[in-house]
């Protein structure tokens, strides 16, 4: 191989367009755009409701929109404690870990039809059952971050969680069956080519609440925030957390978890990319045309999770076994009706 | 008693294995517990046994009382419940009145109804906010502190302080409001049952607060009153008294008003005595607005004989303390009970020819309401307690002394 | 509503409290005060106590009410005791003012005290005379929280 400037410009051009790496920087840039908005939005809304103002002079001109980057600054240049009597490969292990799951759930995701990971198109399917999967695994980080701590709150906490995850995991599996049911395929592109008219959460409604319930329980949002429930467990898990570790799994693992369910979310329910009358050429080329689909996906992803943490503002907290039974009753009976719902649907012929 | 150690955990086995318990120490240093610790003992998810360890916020108030002159006591005293501060003071001053023989002024009666309502409402509001936070909705705390944020004012505007009025004094009060604060707490009241209503929606009805409040905790009627619980933790069961309807102290008589009582003795009773308490409060605070005089002096004639002409004059607007701090307490004892916030105040003062009482003896709704506390506690979820905890209003500071 | 809640009542219940809090979310009701900006006006407060050193007749009755032991009596070069306050003792409540019978202590509105050392609290009657300067970076705008159509609102106030 000889490295002529022409072959080495020609390869710097490729890697430049190349559909992969731009899929990279867009969820890197935008996934933390959409946090930085969600996190503000929390506060600010929480606050708005409750007769005050929140984060306000890390940057009064943005309303306080920076606090969140001070926030995590703080956290970060601040010393990891691993306390004694703590587990210490899993204890300093479990938040990358936790954190890694959680954002890389996202990354097998098509954004739009030509920016992915994924390039082989036959591949596609597994990459959507494999994020679900990764983001069941989330759950699994937090019962090793709670063991490993040595500590009876984050024992608790822990298997509080473990708990938990029996009790949403198969409503979250059904209605992600039901879904794929009601289209037919595994693959995201066809998916999101199906919702061309009419949008999955109309379609089986059923499966989009129990979907969004459960997915509410699996990141810790009000009012099933009980395994770190500060009442009477501390912070659950994440009591023995500072610095770093804390902005890895609690502080920030747990919302990067809320953005890989709502982008599979956005992609199975409301339509992905799919924008009426408006469709991007194929990849170099209509490169601006990609970048407003993925925006377009963006804002929905940001819808949702504006709503998930907006429930803050709202609820107390569930107790614990109200959850469960919330979880096998209430969702798991709505979940099966959805399956049916999706079943009867393309029996009669009408899934699309 | 074996113990059996394994990572992550240390369990505690009674008996020849079959019950499996695990300790948590709920406190001090806890989000939700306050200034105080609870050994929990818990197996699988329910509370089997609480030892309360009281203490890290004594304060020997008792003990500092007997040291210093009586007057001094009055500031000193207001600092076991500050958010109630009216209502402690008051069973202190009541004491002193009876012990000096002071009579108390119409005008300065109904200023002292007022007040010590708008104390309760203060306690109230603050354990109604504790208790949002506690079973985890914070716009309900928020709701609550910003209510009493505005109800602060109307005490700054009177007392001339925010938290610490130091207001009521043996034979009368110590400052007359201005004319702004008789329009001002009539609209605050407005706006104190309009956001009520919306706490309620929110925190009280909302399904989820519902269902942590409901069958949680229960204290039945007769345990409540073999424990001696006092203020919402005994009206929440049924126990139909009231210091205020009872005794008829200062002018309670005069009012009409009724005790909120519950038969449910969960946590949801004594929440929502607490709600038809602020209620009821707002109702006989409207009636003691119009029939305050607006001038007048503010204490009684046995002081004022004691004055010299031109502090009599003064006294309609603020009262001088040089008479009050020349008295002495004659050898004699007292008791005086109030209602607070949170139950019964009493105060038993002993005096003995000097300036110092002899021996001072507190009790406080707090301390009372502990053992009642902890029965509730018992065979309740791990995830209960704090909805057990806030409902009682229970208050460490207050209880320490 | 003691009984278990029927399905639809939940959902009703769940739907009023979302509609409360959106009400609350596009009407805020906040009374927020920006501190170093703004500063809540709230009249006559106990604040900061002054001497009057011609009237007083040192007779020592603030020194023994004190509650908090705050006052001490400085031997003054004319032979008589005047008193003098230590602001890391004194809780404001003013029985010092309310006992004076020569009306030489007085109240001021300064309520903001802040010290740069311990020594600095200690106010004898020569720093105890003039009330201190205050030091402030910018005016803040005085407010009042007062109720407009029933709800509480910020207003500020024209300062003479």
């Amino acid at each position: 191989m000889n490295a002529t400037p022409e072959a080495i410009a020609q390869l710097i051009q490729s890697a430049l367009l190349s559909p992969r790496v731009w899929f990279f920087a867009v969820m890197l840039v935008a996934s933390s755009a959409v946090l930085l908005l969600a996190v503000w939005f929390e506060r600010k809304a929480a606050a708005r409701v409750q007769m005050r103002v929140g984060p306000y002079h890390a940057s009064p001109r943005l309303g306080g929109l920076l606090q969140l980057v001070a926030d995590a600054l703080k956290f970060i240049i601040s010393e990891p404690i691993v306390h004694r009597g703590a587990f210490r490969i899993l204890f300093t292990w479990g938040p990358p870990i936790f954190i890694t799951l959680a954002f890389g759930a996202s990354l097998l995701l098509p954004l739009t039809p030509d920016l992915r990971l994924i390039r082989d198109p036959g591949l596609l399917p597994y990459g959507l059952v494999f994020s679900l999967a990764l983001l069941l695994l989330v759950s699994i980080s937090v019962v090793i971050i709670g063991w490993s701590a040595n500590n009876r709150f984050a024992y608790i906490g822990a298997a509080r969680e473990a708990l938990l995850v029996a009790a949403y995991e198969v409503p979250l599996l059904l209605s992600f069956l039901a879904m794929v049911i009601l289209y037919g395929t595994l693959n995201p592109l066809e998916i999101v080519a199906k919702q061309y008219a009419l949008v999955g959460a109309v379609m089986n409604p059923l499966a989009f609440l129990a979907f969004m319930t459960a997915v509410a329980m699996a990141t810790a949002r009000f009012p099933f925030e009980i395994a770190d429930y500060e009442g009477d467990v501390a912070t659950g898990p994440y009591s023995d957390y500072g610095g770093v570790f804390l902005v890895l799994s609690f502080a920030g693992g747990t919302y990067y978890a809320a953005f890989s369910y709502s982008f599979l979310a956005s992609l199975l329910f409301l339509g992905g990319w799919s924008l009426p009358g408006f469709s991007a050429g194929p990849w170099p080329q209509d490169m601006l045309g990609h970048l407003m689909l993925s925006a377009w996906v963006f804002v929905k992803v940001a819808a949702l999770m504006f709503f998930l943490v907006f429930l803050r503002a709202v609820m107390p907290v569930l107790r614990l076994d109200h959850a469960l039974a919330l979880g096998w009753r209430g969702l798991l009976v709505m979940s099966v009706l959805s399956l049916a719902w999706s079943v009867a649907l393309r029996l009669a012929g009408a899934a699309p | 008693m074996v113990r059996v150690e394994s990572y992550g955990l240390v369990l505690r086995e009674e008996g020849s294995g079959e019950r499996r318990v695990l300790e948590i120490f709920w406190g001090p240093q806890h989000p939700s517990s306050g200034h105080t610790r609870f050994i929990v003992e818990v197996e699988g998810d329910i509370v089997v046994n609480v030892t309360p360890d009281p203490g890290y916020v004594h304060r020997t108030m008792e003990k500092l009382g007997e040291t210093r002159h009586w007057i001094q006591n009055i500031p000193l005293f207001e600092r076991i419940s500050l958010p109630d501060a009216i209502n402690v003071t008051w069973a202190y001053v009541m004491a002193i009145e009876k012990l000096l023989g002071l009579d108390v002024p119409k005008r300065a009666q109904y200023l002292r109804v007022i007040m010590a309502e708008l104390s309760r409402i203060s306690t109230h509001l603050y354990d109604l906010g504790i208790h949002s936070i506690m079973i985890g909705s914070s716009t309900g705390y928020m709701w609550a502190f910003g209510l009493r944020e505005l109800l602060v004012h109307l005490w700054a505007m009177v007392t001339g302080s925010r938290t610490t009025p130091t207001w009521i004094l043996p034979g009368g009060a110590r400052t007359a409001p201005p004319d702004a604060f008789y329009t001002k707490t009539k609209e605050y009241l407005n706006y104190l049952e309009k956001k009520i209503d919306e706490f309620v929606t929110v925190v009280i009805k909302n399904p989820v607060g519902y269902y942590r409040l409901r069958d949680v905790g229960y204290l039945s009627r007769e345990d409540a009153a073999r424990y001696m619980a006092t203020g919402p933790g005994a009206r929440g069961s049924g126990i139909d008294w009231d210091a205020r309807r009872d005794y008829k102290y200062g002018a309670y008589g005069e009012f009409e008003w009724s005790v909120c009582v519950e038969d449910g003795g969960d946590s949801l009773a004594r929440t929502l005595v607490r709600i038809c308490e602020i209620k009821q409060s707002a109702r006989i605070i409207r009636q003691a607005l119009e029939k305050v005089p607006r001038d007048g002096p503010l204490v009684g004639d046995a002081l004022l004989g004691k004055m010299p002409p031109k502090l009599r004059e003064m006294a309609s607007r603020r009262v001088k303390l040089t008479a009050l701090f020349l008295m002495r307490l004659p050898p004699a004892e007292a008791v005086g009970v109030t209602e607070g916030g949170r139950g019964r105040f009493l105060f038993h003062v002993l005096g003995d020819g000097t300036e110092r009482p002899h021996r001072v003896r507190i009790t406080t709704p707090s301390w009372q309401n502990l053992r009642a506390m902890i029965k509730a506690f018992i065979g309740s979820r791990l995830m209960d307690l704090p909805a057990i905890y806030g409902s009682f209003g229970y208050f460490p500071p207050e209880q320490d002394r | 509503m003691r009984a278990k809640m029927s399905a639809r009542s939940i959902i009703k219940f769940t739907v009023d409290a979302f509609k409360v809090v959106i009400r609350n979310f596009i009407k805020p009701e906040r009374i927020t005060i920006y501190y170093p900006y703004e500063r809540l006006e709230y009249g006559a407060v106990r604040g900061w106590i002054g001497l009057h050193v011609e009237k007083c007749t040192s007779c020592m009755m603030c020194a023994r009410v004190c509650p908090a032991n705050a006052i001490k009596m400085y031997l003054a070069p004319d032979g008589k005791r005047r008193p003098g306050i230590d602001y890391g003792r004194c809780i404001m409540c003013h029985f010092c003012i309310d006992t004076c019978p020569a009306d030489a202590l007085y109240s001021t509105e300064i309520k903001d005290l802040a010290f740069y050392s311990y020594d600095s609290m200690v106010f004898t009657p020569d720093r105890e005379k003039e009330p201190p300067r205050v030091e402030e970076l910018r005016k803040p705008v005085e407010v009042i929280v007062d109720y407009v159509r029933g709800t509480p609102r910020k207003l500020k106030v024209a300062r003479s």
